[in-house]
């Protein structure tokens, strides 16, 4: 739908032979059809590329760099094509590096916790990898059947289970990158520290816009010896954040701590029959992990402040089985919604979690107001909501009313002290918003770190930094220069 | 004669014009920011030296709008700045290229923002470690970091030296929990990076960079956290073994159990010594063995699992002694071993303290050949390490002998190339600055190091804040 912006002229032939001779025909696609799934990920953007190339090795991607760089060609790195912001959309066209070739796990280190993976690896591949060792990956986003480790890298990608165990930049120790010199360098390593800036922390979240990673180092946890799954059922929907936050009171941190409200599990229940109550206005989907004992306590303590908040029932999954089936329905409820309507536009939000409340009323009336029905399924715990807008998005103008919707949501959760994405990346999708959580001072810096690695605004142009102004592409002067860089 | 007369007269003229120069400086910052805040003698200027170099003048800044306009000052005159809070840490890194300005940002130390109940902190730089423990024990909640000089040290200090806690294994290090940043960058810009929510990934995760960047590339005016709940429930255990292969063989069978202690420290039995020298209280560590120290803090069913559990353990892997300290216990031993450093500079001012990130599975090999190192050349060490992935390793002159630097600068050498054999990664913390001129702190240069250079290119053009004293020459 954005792919309008696009200022870049189209590609010129020869450049395709000139990939296909370097990575072999089997390795570029470059017809209008088999290019049509590249115009698409996960969110309600779209964007054409040029052409789409499969590299396999290090050295290929190297040679992609330096012959797109030579030839002034926009790069944009690919992995399952998951992303809810338009990470991986080409919407200025050029190459599209999919990474589905470099999916290999290259070595597990079970002594040292550590996976060595390529970036096209599936995220769940990671854990059926080392589970026999009683290992595990910790980030688990919903889409971890499908999604890659180089995608999560690129959006710092979160998950579910993230309120205990953190986000993809606290399991990532070290990264090869291919840099818009075509050099190859590494950052951070094995070890639980590097001695220098924190790079790896810089790459890991940057979306693609500073470096192509082309290998991983993961960090891996040891499986919890038990864990136990609630289901507290809430005949009103306000009192489910009520619950939220009083855990956090009682000193629990769940592992993961979910929220759906009445519409919305309604429409998961008709689709995957995870056994939600038709007739609650919301639920939590509960979990804690770790040692027996502190897992029967804190399960007892989280039932009775359910119970205190009004939840009407409060239900432990038996076994492994109704465990499995209760986060079928959580992390399938967008293909869920996705029946109830033509498109739907996934939000990503956080607030503080004390605002859940007020937040939730106000997501209520932006509904009303815009005439959309909007589903609540969210990141209780950490205040990371996922608005759903369900719309049509062949009709231009319930498009335009959903993105007014939505940018109306990201000002209530900006103004309620909390930011614009918590998971899901800026992308294309909000790099127009950043100014309402940045100010120019910190767009301008940010603008000067991307054009350090990233000089010629090649690599994934149109992500992350508004387009507008005072965010055109900045030179950086060279060492010792006398002045400061303007803009 | 004549030339070495004239000679030490114009180095005696040239130093009456630094001399000059330096003092009309501290009289034009005096003005500039206010006498009342400008310390411009040498007495008190004597606290801001780092590494045998005085600064001209020391600003007590209040706000980051007076450090904004400081650093674009010194951005415009080329002056260079360190800053500081409570100067516990000063002493790390490389001796500064050049030294102009002290920068102290211990006035701003009022705590912005604590939302309990969303698990939410902001605090300015100059907040003691020791005071924020009071404002969250109010709350029964804490951040997990034990940081040496706790008494003087400050948050902006610990983040801006990475400080290593011994609870990074199970909560992680300050870029794990630090949500966002505001700072002032070289060139005077406020800026910020990140949230004060606890998720959030919108735009470049910049203050990741500040941590551990020794003040040299912004000074940061507010660090905002995700605190966390006090477990109910805390206690201490010790376990001594004979050799650091035993005591390592059963820190591998806690980690391969389900066992979730909090922080692990092996301790051998020279730091041991030390440790003990410098606790007010006798301490149940060995000084013949090595020692395991484990922090367990949950639940108390969790706690008394974990006393059973370690105790059989410990028994398994022949441990000579097991205590357990009873909650009460904990700081006086925790305080007193994560202090190590400045046990050890007590004992020997002139040692040198390396901080060797291995992994696990190298850690025993990794102490034995660095023991060899210190014994070949005849100077004394001490250890401990974190069997998760971090080693401190001091070496020092041998009691009653005349420093020596050139054998401390050997041992260096070697204890670096013994680090790379081994996969780790060696930089020294501490030392004197006679060796720090002689042996690069942060090691052997890496392909890495130019794309630091990069960023300290966006973030101090100038090249002002704290010249010299990083990796890479930075």
């Amino acid at each position: 739908m954005r792919g309008a912006l696009r200022t870049k002229p189209h590609m010129e032939r020869k450049i395709i032979r000139e990939l296909e001779k370097l990575l072999g025909r089997d390795a570029v696609l470059s017809s209008r059809e088999d290019l049509l799934m590249y115009e698409y990920d996960g969110s309600v953007e779209e964007a054409k590329p040029d052409c789409a190339v499969f590299p396999r090795t290090t050295a290929e991607v190297v040679s992609i760099v330096k012959l797109a760089t030579r030839h002034g060609v926009p790069i944009v790195g690919r992995g399952a094509g998951t992303g809810l912001s338009g990470g991986a959309l080409a919407v200025q066209g050029g190459v599209i590096v999919v990474f589905s070739r470099m999916n290999r796990i290259l070595e597990i280190d079970a002594e040292n916790m550590r996976a060595v993976v390529q970036p096209g690896v599936v995220n769940l591949d990671v854990t059926r990898a080392v589970e026999h060792l009683g290992l595990y990956y910790a980030p688990d986003p919903s889409s971890q059947k499908s999604c890659t480790i180089g995608g999560n890298v690129s959006e710092n990608a979160g998950g579910p289970h993230t309120l205990a165990n953190g986000v993809t930049t606290n399991h990532v120790t070290g990264l090869e990158l291919v840099l818009m010199s075509g050099e190859v360098v590494r950052v951070g390593g094995r070890t639980c520290e590097t001695p220098g800036y924190d790079l790896t922390g810089l790459m890991v979240g940057s979306e693609g816009t500073l470096a192509i990673v082309t290998e991983i180092t993961l960090r891996l946890s040891r499986k919890p010896e038990a864990v136990k799954t609630l289901l507290a059922v809430y005949n009103d929907v306000a009192d489910a954040p009520e619950t939220v936050a009083d855990m956090t009171g009682r000193a629990i941190t769940p592992a993961a701590c979910e929220m759906l409200d009445g519409w919305t599990l309604r429409a998961v229940e008709a689709f995957v029959h995870a056994g939600f109550p038709l007739d609650s206005g919301a639920v939590l989907l509960i979990e804690v992990e770790g040692l027996a004992e502190a897992v029967e306590e804190q399960a007892a303590v989280i039932a009775e402040i359910c119970k205190a908040h009004n939840a009407r029932e409060v239900r432990v999954a038996r076994d492994a089985a109704e465990r499995e089936l209760l986060w079928k329905g959580r992390k399938n409820a967008f293909g869920a919604v996705g029946r109830f309507s033509p498109s739907y536009y996934v939000q990503d939000a956080v607030i503080p979690r004390t605002k859940l409340p007020e937040t939730l009323r106000r997501i209520e009336e932006i509904g009303k107001k815009y005439k959309f029905q909007i589903g609540n399924i969210f990141h209780a715990g950490d205040g990371n909501l996922h608005p759903i807008i369900l719309f049509d998005q062949r009709d231009p103008e319930q498009f335009k009313r959903a993105v007014e919707a939505s940018g109306e949501i990201m000002r209530h959760c900006i103004d309620a002290g909390g930011a614009l994405t918590g998971e899901h990346g800026v992308g294309m999708e909000k790099n127009e918003l950043m100014p309402l959580m940045f100010s120019n001072a910190d767009l301008d810096l940010m603008q000067r770190v991307r054009a350090a690695f990233n000089p010629d605004g090649m690599l994934n142009p149109g992500k992350v930094l508004p387009i507008g102004k005072g965010c055109k592409e900045v030179r950086i002067p060279p060492q010792g220069a006398a002045a400061y860089p303007t803009l | 004669m004549t030339s070495t007369f004239s000679s030490s007269n114009s180095s005696a003229s040239s130093a009456q014009r630094a001399s000059d120069g330096r003092a009309s400086l501290a009289a034009r910052i005096a003005e500039k920011f206010g006498a009342a805040n400008v310390i411009a003698d040498a007495a008190p200027l004597a606290a801001y030296e780092v590494d045998g170099m005085q600064p001209a003048a020391a600003v007590k800044v209040g706000s980051g709008a007076e450090i904004a306009e400081l650093l674009q000052f010194a951005s415009a005159e080329k002056l260079a700045v360190i800053p500081s809070g409570g100067r516990t840490k000063l002493g790390i890194g490389a001796p500064p290229a050049r030294y102009d300005v002290a920068l102290d940002v211990s006035r701003m130390n009022k705590v912005l923002a604590y939302e309990p109940r969303d698990l939410t902190l902001g605090l300015e730089p100059g907040v003691r470690i020791a005071e924020l423990w009071g404002v969250l024990a109010c709350e029964k909640q804490w951040l997990p970091l034990i940081a040496p000089f706790a008494e003087r040290a400050t948050i902006g200090g610990v983040l801006a030296t990475d400080s290593a806690s011994p609870l990074r294994h199970a909560y992680g290090g300050p870029r794990d929990f630090t949500l966002g940043m505001e700072f002032v960058t070289g060139y005077g810009a406020a800026a910020k990076s990140g949230g004060r929510v606890v998720k959030n990934v919108s735009g470049y995760d910049m203050h990741k960079l500040l941590i551990g960047s020794l003040g040299t590339l912004a000074v940061i005016t507010r660090a905002n956290f995700k605190t966390f709940p006090f477990p109910p429930a805390r206690d201490v255990f010790v376990a001594h073994f004979e050799n650091s292969v035993a005591a390592m063989e059963f820190c591998h069978a806690v980690q391969r159990s389900a066992l979730e202690p909090r922080l692990v420290e092996v301790i051998s039995p020279e730091a041991a010594k030390l440790i003990s020298a410098g606790a007010n209280a006798p301490l149940p560590l060995s000084s013949n063995g090595w020692s395991v120290a484990l922090g367990v803090a949950a639940h108390e069913r969790v706690v008394e699992r974990h006393a059973r559990e370690l105790a059989a353990l410990a028994t398994q892997t022949k441990a000579s002694n097991f205590v357990r300290l009873g909650g009460e216990d904990q700081s006086e031993i925790l305080n007193p071993i994560c202090a190590f450093p400045t046990h050890v500079l007590a004992a020997d001012p002139g040692a040198a303290i390396f901080r060797i990130a291995a992994l696990p599975g190298v850690m025993a090999a990794l102490a034995e050949r660095l023991a060899a190192v210190a014994a070949g050349v005849q100077l004394e060490h001490a250890t401990v390490l974190r069997p998760h992935g971090l080693l401190f390793f001091a070496v020092m002159n041998p009691p009653a002998a005349a420093p020596d630097a050139a054998r401390l600068a050997r041992a260096a050498q070697e204890i670096f190339r013994a680090a790379e054999d081994l996969g780790a990664k060696a930089r020294i913390e501490w030392a004197p600055t006679e060796l720090k001129r002689a042996v690069n702190v942060w090691g052997e240069a890496r392909p890495d190091f130019q794309l630091m250079r990069r960023v300290k290119q966006i973030f101090d053009p100038e090249n002002i804040l704290s010249p010299g004293r990083f990796a890479g020459g930075i």
